[in-house]
């Protein structure tokens, strides 16, 4: 197959199918409703399931139980919908199953607005929903990377059982960009018998998988986190990605960005280039686990005047960049929060007034 | 347009259709260029009841500044989702400019709006043209492009009379991909049996086209609806 012109919503869509997930429950809302529009047509001619739940909240619960069966399970939502998710995926996170949330951002709180935003950075990253749990968060700055992405959600989600999210802003959801896919259709979760509730008789294994999340003995439940811990930990070892940009010049600033925004820096970082103003950036393309390592190496490089954070939001992520540079260079936020997008011309102003 | 000033019936109304992303927009507003351009008194009106984003109402400064005026819901409920549809519409129908556009919404869905303006279409004569990119999902076969027609005139209450190829892959279009694009709807023009009224190709490729393939009139785009980090083409006078 070769390439086709996609809606990011649609792309998501169509590569879960191509990850082997025939099963996607979801309701609608703005800017994602295209993922369930695309899907309620294509899953019945591929054999699979789309349900519209009555809430986002039965949706949860709805990835739990199919997750609990072994089933490859999928949900898409933007910000109200995840938020109402949320007490799910603490369960799910618990109990140690596989899922994959798709959060197609809009502006908050509340119900904000409809355009793109990186306000749910917090959500996706430090809970959202109750208890010490993490999830495993991809950012996508394209269609075809979230294209990538969702394939690889899948496969992370089972490795770890544990839910992954991948966080896009509305613009990644609607915007329009030519992809490709592999043809190889993924199966089934070839660990399913280590936790599905699939019944003695086809399993491998002579214990019995329980899907549980209740603990009450004080014991039982710090051995459950300390497993969980060792996930994440394991996580923070072995899953770190990023994009690094015009690293391997004498940069005065770095800038830190992901998804859309990053689109926006790399144009203004172009454009100071061609005035013979180097600026670097690292995009992280995992906001957990975040590249901590590589944005402190990158800040403490001589010449490096200013760490800048830019997103589409009041100043989340610039936490996460604070923490990683550890006082070895000034940390700067910039950003915006109401579903406008910075210009390029306006990270240039903002770069440059920071730098000597 | 390369040939397009022989194609005297594009004058009136005209609704362009079509499927989620198959380039209504984009074709509407370097239609509406175009012809004003060639000195027609324009009008565009932003019917997407559906898609939130990447409307004709992004690029209504612009087509103001060419004297185009685009028929939109309230400034105040620019950003919203709703099924907004301004009642200016139904006076634009009565009373049309020598060629007056409406850009509808996407798929079945976008097309239900044109049903609740019946009554104002009744009495007067319209062309509605179906957009059609075969490398878009739904309508990269013939029957997917006659399904799409199907449910587009079974909701929106009216009859597709011809089609515009707008094969495209946005920033990554090659030469190639705009002949197979022809070859594709002139054989959809052949099994449908509904004239090829034009194809587009980007403005930037132009020089290197080889229109003679065509047997229809090619219109240039010059891209307006872009993402944050790229410039909308300027549109000259």
């Amino acid at each position: 197959m070769g390439k086709i012109l996609m809606k990011g919503n649609e792309a998501i869509g169509e590569a879960a199918i191509r990850a082997g997930c025939l099963n996607y429950f979801a309701y609608p809302i703005t800017p994602q409703s295209e993922v369930a529009e695309y899907l309620s047509r294509r899953m019945p001619e591929v054999g699979g399931v789309f349900l519209q739940g009555e809430s986002e909240v039965a949706v949860g619960y709805m990835l739990f139980g199919a997750a609990g069966c072994g089933a490859r399970v999928f949900t898409t939502s933007s910000s109200p919908g995840i938020s109402l998710m949320s007490e799910a995926i603490s369960y799910i996170s618990a109990a140690e199953l596989p899922a994959v949330f798709v959060n197609i951002v809009r502006g908050g709180p509340g119900l904000g607005g409809i355009l793109p935003s990186q306000a749910d950075y917090f959500q996706a990253t430090k809970g959202g929903g109750h208890g010490d749990y993490r999830l495993l968060v991809l950012a996508p700055a394209g269609v075809q990377e979230a294209v990538d992405m969702v394939m690889m959600a899948f496969p992370l989600a089972e490795k770890y059982r544990n839910p992954v999210m991948i966080l896009g802003d509305g613009l990644i959801g609607q915007m329009m960009e030519p992809v490709e896919f592999s043809d190889r259709f993924k199966s089934e979760p070839s660990n399913k018998d280590d936790w599905a509730t699939n019944g003695m008789a086809t399993r491998n294994r002579k214990e019995r998988n329980l899907v549980k999340s209740l603990f009450l003995d004080a014991e039982l439940l710090e051995e459950h986190n300390l497993v969980l811990k060792a996930k994440y930990d394991r996580m923070k070892q072995e899953e770190v990605r990023y994009e690094p940009y015009n690293i391997e010049t004498d940069y005065r600033a770095l800038i830190v960005s992901y998804g859309t925004m990053s689109r926006v820096c790399k144009t203004a970082i172009d454009n100071m280039k061609a005035e013979g103003v180097e600026v670097a950036m690292i995009r992280p393309q995992t906001l957990f686990p975040f590249p901590i390592k590589a944005i402190r190496a990158a800040a403490a490089k001589d010449g490096c005047q200013v760490v800048i954070s830019v997103e589409l939001s009041m100043g989340q992520m610039v936490e996460d960049v604070d923490r990683s540079v550890q006082g070895k260079c000034p940390v700067h936020w910039h950003g915006k929060a109401g579903g406008e997008i910075p210009t390029p011309e306006e990270v240039v102003d903002v770069v440059k007034s920071f730098i000597k | 347009m390369i040939g397009f000033n022989t194609v005297e019936k594009l004058k009136g109304i005209v609704v362009v259709v079509g499927n989620y992303g198959s380039g209504k927009t984009e074709v509407s507003i370097n239609l509406a260029v175009n012809r004003k351009r060639a000195g027609i008194d324009v009008r565009i009106a932003d019917l997407d009841l559906v898609n939130p984003y990447f409307r004709t109402r992004e690029a209504r400064k612009p087509l103001a500044k060419l004297g185009i005026e685009v028929v939109m819901p309230a400034e105040k409920y620019l950003k919203a989702d709703l099924p907004i549809l301004s009642p200016v519409v139904a006076g634009l129908i009565r009373r049309p400019s020598q060629l007056t556009l409406i850009d509808a919404g996407g798929n079945d869905v976008g097309a239900t709006v044109l049903a609740s303006l019946a009554d104002a279409f009744r009495k007067t004569s319209v062309q509605m043209l179906q957009v059609v990119n075969p490398y878009r999902p739904f309508t990269e076969t013939i029957e997917g492009c006659l399904k799409m027609r199907d449910e587009i005139e079974k909701t929106s209450k009216m009859t597709i009379i011809g089609i515009i190829g707008n094969a495209n892959m946005i920033d990554e279009t090659a030469i190639e991909d705009i002949y197979k694009g022809y070859d594709f709807v002139k054989a959809l023009s052949d099994e449908s049996r509904l004239p090829l009224k034009f194809i587009t190709a980007p403005a930037t490729l132009l020089a290197e086209i080889d229109t003679g393939r065509f047997s229809c009139p090619v219109l240039p785009i010059e891209r307006q609806l872009v993402p944050p980090w790229i410039k909308a083409a300027g549109l000259k006078k």
